[in-house]
């Protein structure tokens, strides 16, 4: 079957990158780490792969605000960013890579240029890595969806990832378009704060998606769930549950074959 | 001598969280301050300077400010004036926490290389700042001692205290 | 030498202070001014060299023989013949390294260890393709005066390590145990002391800020509060790297290229290492303190490893401390020729000396080879890294170092590195008297427990952990905080390294643990050895690693060994490391020390640090899929206790509690203890055990607290049915004694004689017996030795007193 090329966007500071390969190359994808200077040089061209992957770390020591300086450089040397988006392929930006989309005015919306979100210190004024429950949008388009149950869980590990918006009506916007893929839940699927939304982005957003839904940004790691020993009671008799962020990268890669 | 085409100036540039943002490194600086005796201290909000030195203009510095250092929907910034204005009373306070210049500043060059990678000219140096605004009634000697016993090292940083504006 | 071509001439003569003619006190000036850390018999063999060569040393050389000769580097102190009297016997150890530490390695021969002790970290085989590289160092100085950089620069520095092992090893986790007075202590402290509060919150923000941004996960660790550490706070930090067995050996060849990459050289970080020797005082040099840059030691990582893929280079190192002059000494021990303009700098106004010198993080020297050259810019080039040739290795046997043409060091290699004169060191042990447990009021059992768990030195250590990303490589199955709700204290992590290996087939694992416990080496240092190794190896048999794949990273931290009694008490310990090695088959692979851990108090007086070994402990996890977690997995199972109870109080967190003094020391058995986690070991393999914790501070029962709140479920147990010394016929003792060796398993019923059968003929040795059983209803219910309740204790209040002690003093 045809592997289909995955790039993976590195930068200094990144470091998610071999998990994010691998778990694309599991699922059948044949995925290529690739700096940003390779780009930036014509070495690497992005209308070259089929699905891009922006992974989690500290692109730059997320050193004038998370993602940052990635984002700039991805403005202005992935320039074809946007067609590649608009050609419906499949983007997903995990952690600091979400933050980098965001930031870059990718997402929520790929057409528009400004950016209407960000990104700002958790509440707790503290980096936290803890596993959360999340539900899924079954409303929303998102392609790295299908199939998946409406209820999951994965892991965080950030600092600045509470979500915010430029104004009230962005909230509303983003309901309308179904853009909202990820929410932080509790086990029985409410709505609730700290430690559930573990860094206070408002509605409880934990990740975006853009209205045709082949761009995902999320803050939790589904690479880090893609064996069930992954899971943090893996070893409890009661437990059996399949490796959901295996899903995800399934999904990307099955669609574009 | 050096000919250069830009004179070497120096720039020094604010950046902080909109006021419609709660401030978490502010909270936590908050609590770190009355730990430390200054219960009479009520808001802590942080923001960061850059002084960006080199051949670059005002102008550029400008520019890298909004496309870099300054986050177009939750921050805002200000070119800050060679010489503060007089502040008034004892309610308002400006904490300024510098790395000492013999230790290296991560942040500084960081910000020094994306500002070349924008295409602007490369400035000779940036350094970075942390800058606690508080409110609250205190003085200069009891707030400076409450500082270096938890915002900065005295053997790594130098801190200026001065009273601020509202 | 050369008369100077381009400094002025004053600026030569500051460089070359004139030794030659000066006296033994002069000498002691000089050296004090410089912090150059030479005692008398070294100035003394300094002198003689260079009289013999007619020459004054230049400063360069001074300070390149001083670092040299630092304890930090030579440990000197393990080294050097000490004259131990003990009671009435006296006996001189020639080599204490050589006859504690490196005589067990030797003795227990194991053929997986493919590199110990010549290398950046030791390093042990892992599967048929890989190996494990390891090593633990502190980063004790630094961290008292800067918590937050000095605990950063520590994480960098033994990543460094791990990548300047072998050729290179990728970092796949990193461990931190620190050693702090207690967050809210209350008492006077000496003016510029870090109140140990800030210390914390500094060290903890430092480790989080630097393995955080490298990407590697913080997944292991222990704290330990004891207020004798509140001037000199004790910061180790570990790091495991995973190398292709084809990496593990490196080779310097003459004409080979000595290239620095990384980060540029400044002002920061002179005289790390003389200083890492030195008294910590007021006039600590500032320069010896640094903030790290993690990013930029990513590149170098990045870089590294394609370049070690390409295989572009022969040997890399790092630069600690000593920076280039040890980086370049150490590789080129066959000579080396160096050229100091080529270095990049920070400011254009370094000396000589001080490029030559300084500790600028961030920085390896490689040896490539002429041809490779181009080739190895370009892949640091595309990284961002940057890259400079600073000269070539020789065969010549010396060191040469110019600036600009001009001679700034020419030493012989022999000379710097064999040079150092040994002197004798006086070191006095008497054993400690048996003393009846005396002092403190007796306190009912249930309210002993609830201290013991609220204890700082037992509580939740969430507040740290969280802030770490330890799950980043995806490979950590076995996370530090297990149970139902994520939270309750596992006894060691398990790292499945396939991020490194790109390999998600192959699912064997490996765990690391500690062991540390300074309260039993105040009562006696050899035992206190023991306890903590074998702390480390049933940490590691609780989570399902191998016992006997297991190797060891020693780490002493001491106060000053001039002092007969503290050097006493060290010869006890290393001679316990010995012991417990031999026992348990468990070679040292590397290890470390830091001394001089002592300062001044408000008083003036002299605080040292209670003598102070931690135990690093790795081992291999056959298939990570069986590890086991700490947490009860249900109702109705039966509860075994592996290992023999004693009446051993003697620095036990129950004494603490009482205010009791004396008592018993934990004594370790090997031959037994290493029966019991054998025998486990097998029968976690076989996937017969639901969970397993290990017993100890606090006993059994704070074990059982913990077990039962992070499942959620009860127990019952009965102190009659315990394996123990007929002479106790106290209920707290069973309960609450420290004996070593000893672990708390879940079976179900189903599984129990198939389990039982793996202790087969060891039975008796291992002493396993079944001891109770869980229950539905959370709660700890214990019956005595008289067939009475004990205590009946709710566990949700018991977890909510354990949770709230670091938050209620951290926030």
């Amino acid at each position: 079957m045809k592997k289909p090329k995955i790039l993976v966007l590195r930068a200094a500071g990144t470091n998610c990158e071999l998990e994010t390969a691998n778990a694309f190359r599991v699922v059948g994808g044949d995925p290529d780490l690739v700096h940003i200077a390779e780009i930036k040089a014509g070495k690497k061209r992005l209308m070259d792969y089929a699905v891009l992957a922006i992974p989690g770390g500290f692109s730059y020591g997320d050193d004038v605000g998370a993602g940052k300086v990635l984002a700039n450089q991805v403005r202005h040397t992935l320039t074809d960013l946007r067609q590649f988006v608009r050609l419906g392929r499949p983007v997903i930006g995990i952690c600091n890579g979400f933050q980098v989309l965001v930031k870059a005015g990718v997402l929520p919306h790929s057409n528009a240029c400004d950016q209407v979100a960000s990104f700002t210190f958790n509440d707790s004024g503290r980096f936290e890595a803890r596993w959360v429950h999340l539900r899924l949008n079954t409303q929303s388009s998102c392609l790295f969806f299908k199939g998946l149950p409406e209820m999951i869980e994965l892991p965080v590990a950030h600092g600045e990832g509470k979500l915010v918006l430029k104004s009230p009506r962005h909230l509303e916007d983003l309901k309308k378009t179904k853009s909202i893929a990820l929410q932080y839940v509790t086990e029985d699927g409410k709505l609730m704060g700290y430690p559930h939304n573990p860094n206070g982005s408002i509605f409880n957003i934990a990740g975006l998606t853009n209205p045709e839904g082949n761009v995902l940004g999320l803050m939790p790691h589904p690479e880090r769930f893609v064996a069930s020993h992954q899971h943090p009671n893996w070893t409890r008799q009661t437990y059996r549950k399949q490796a959901i962020g295996l899903e995800m990268f399934k999904n990307a890669v099955d669609h574009a074959r | 001598m050096n000919v250069r085409v830009q004179p070497t100036s120096t720039h020094n540039i604010e950046v902080r969280l909109r006021p419609e943002h709660s401030d978490a490194e502010g909270a936590a600086a908050l609590a770190l301050l009355v730990a430390q005796g200054m219960p009479s201290l009520r808001e802590a909000r942080v923001s960061r300077v850059y002084e960006v030195k080199g051949p670059i203009s005002a102008g550029q510095v400008l520019q890298a400010t909004k496309d870099l250092l300054c986050d177009a929907v939750t921050q805002e910034y200000r070119v800050l004036a060679p010489v503060n204005p007089p502040a008034n009373g004892m309610n308002f306070w400006r904490v300024e926490v510098w790395l000492k210049p013999t230790v290296t500043d991560p942040v500084g060059e960081t910000v020094r290389d994306a500002i070349a990678d924008m295409g602007l000219p490369r400035p000779d140096s940036v350094r970075c700042a942390m800058v606690y605004r508080l409110c609250g009634r205190s003085n200069k000697p009891q707030l400076e001692k409450a500082v270096s016993k938890c915002l900065a090292n005295p053997l790594i940083h130098r801190a200026v205290v001065t009273e601020a504006q509202p | 030498m050369n008369a100077s071509a381009v400094k002025d001439p004053a600026a030569a003569a500051a460089e070359a202070p004139g030794i030659l003619d000066k006296s033994v006190k002069e000498l002691r000036a000089l050296g004090d001014a410089r912090h150059l850390s030479l005692n008398d018999a070294e100035w003394a063999v300094i002198q003689g060299h260079f009289k013999g060569l007619k020459r004054e040393p230049t400063l360069a050389e001074l300070e390149t023989l001083a670092q040299t000769w630092s304890e930090h580097c030579k440990h000197k102190t393990f080294t050097s013949p000490i004259r131990l009297t003990e009671g009435k016997k006296t006996r001189v150890i020639k080599n204490l390294f050589q006859e504690t530490i490196v005589a067990a390695t030797q003795a227990v021969k194991k053929p997986w260890c493919l590199s110990v002790f010549d290398d950046n970290a030791g390093v042990v085989a892992f599967g048929k393709k890989w190996a494990l590289a390891f090593k633990a160092e502190t980063h004790n100085h630094p961290s008292a005066l800067e918590p937050y950089g000095g605990s950063e620069t520590g994480v960098g520095g033994v990543v460094r390590d791990v990548l300047g092992c072998g050729l290179g090893a990728k970092p796949v986790l990193n461990t931190d145990v620190f050693c702090f007075g207690r967050p809210d202590y209350k008492g006077p402290l000496p003016e510029g002391a870090h109140h140990p509060n800030r210390t914390m919150r500094g060290v903890v923000a430092g480790v989080r800020d630097y393995g955080n941004r490298m990407g590697i996960p913080t997944a292991g660790g222990g704290l330990w509060f004891d207020d004798d550490y509140r001037l000199n706070p004790l910061v180790f930090c570990g790091t495991v790297g995973l190398i292709p067995q084809w990496a593990v050996d490196k080779e310097v060849k003459p004409g080979d290229f000595i290239v620095a990459v990384g980060g540029k050289t400044g002002r920061d970080g002179l005289h790390g290492a003389t200083f890492s020797s030195a008294n910590l005082g007021e006039d600590a040099p500032t320069s010896a303190v640094q903030i790290g840059h993690a990013i930029a030691e990513k590149r170098v990582l990045d870089a590294l490893l394609r370049a070690r893929e390409r295989k572009l280079y022969r040997s890399v190192t790092d630069c600690g401390a000593g920076g280039f002059s040890s980086a370049v000494g150490e590789l080129g021990a066959a000579g080396a020729r160096v050229s100091l303009e080529n270095a990049p700098l920070k400011v254009s106004d370094l000396d000589s000396w001080e490029i030559w010198l300084s500790e600028s993080q961030e920085r390896m020297v490689l040896a490539v080879p002429p041809k490779n050259l181009k080739a190895l810019q370009a892949v640091f080039a595309a990284e961002g890294c940057e890259t400079a040739v600073l000269g070539e290795f020789t065969k010549t046997g010396r060191l040469v170092v110019e600036h600009r043409g001009r001679p700034v060091v020419d030493l012989d290699m022999q000379f710097l590195h064999k040079g150092l004169p040994r002197v004798e060191r006086e070191a006095v042990w008497n054993a400690p008297a048996p003393a009846k447990p005396s002092g403190g009021a007796e306190k009912k059992a249930s309210l002993v427990l609830r201290e013991a768990v609220a204890d700082l030195n037992v509580c939740s250590r969430e507040w740290v952990i969280r802030q770490y990303d330890h799950e980043v490589q995806g490979g950590t199955v076995i996370k530090p905080l297990q149970g139902v709700r994520h939270d309750g204290p596992g006894d060691a992590c398990v790292i499945w390294p396939q991020a490194a290996t790109g390999d998600m087939d192959d699912h064997m694992g490996f765990s690391v643990a500690h062991g540390l416990n300074p309260d039993y080496g105040r009562l006696d240092p050899y035992w206190m050895a023991m306890a903590v190794v074998d702390e480390a190896l049933r940490n590691l048999t609780c989570v399902g690693a191998d016992p006997s794949r297991a190797a060891l990273l020693d780490n002493f931290c001491w106060a000053s060994p001039a002092d007969p009694k503290q050097l006493g008490a060290l010869v006890r310990a290393a001679e316990g490391c010995r012991d417990a090695a031999k026992g348990f088959g468990a070679p040292f692979i590397s290890g470390k020390d830091s001394l001089y851990n002592q300062s001044k108090d408000e008083k003036g007086r002299e605080l040292p640090i209670p003598g102070t070994l931690l135990i690093s402990a790795i081992s291999t996890v056959p298939d990570a899929r069986k590890a086991v977690t700490m947490d009860f997995k249900g109702p109705g199972n039966a509860l075994y206790l592996i290992g023999r109870t004693n009446d051993e109080l003697g620095g036990s967190l129950y004494h603490k509690i009482l205010g009791r003094s004396g008592g018993e020391v934990p004594k370790v058995s090997p031959a037994c203890a290493l029966e019991g986690f054998k025998s486990l070991h097998a029968a976690i393999n076989r996937g017969l055990v639901l969970s397993a914790h290990d017993l100890s501070e606090g006993g059994l029962a704070v074990t059982a607290v913990e077990m039962g709140f992070s499942g959620e479920f009860g127990c019952l147990i009965d102190l009659d049915e315990m394996a123990r010394d007929p002479r106790i016929y106290s209920n707290e003792t069973l309960l609450f004694s420290e004996s070593p060796s000893r672990i708390l398993v879940e079976v179900s019923p189903e599984s129990e004689s198939a389990f039982l059968r793996h202790f087969g003929k060891g039975a008796k040795a291992a002493a396993v017996r079944r001891v109770g059983q869980t229950t539905a209803n959370p709660i700890l219910k214990v019956v005595g030795l008289d067939g009475s309740v004990v205590m009946e204790e709710p566990l949700r209040e018991l977890k909510e007193a354990w949770q709230k002690t670091l938050p209620a003093v951290l926030g």
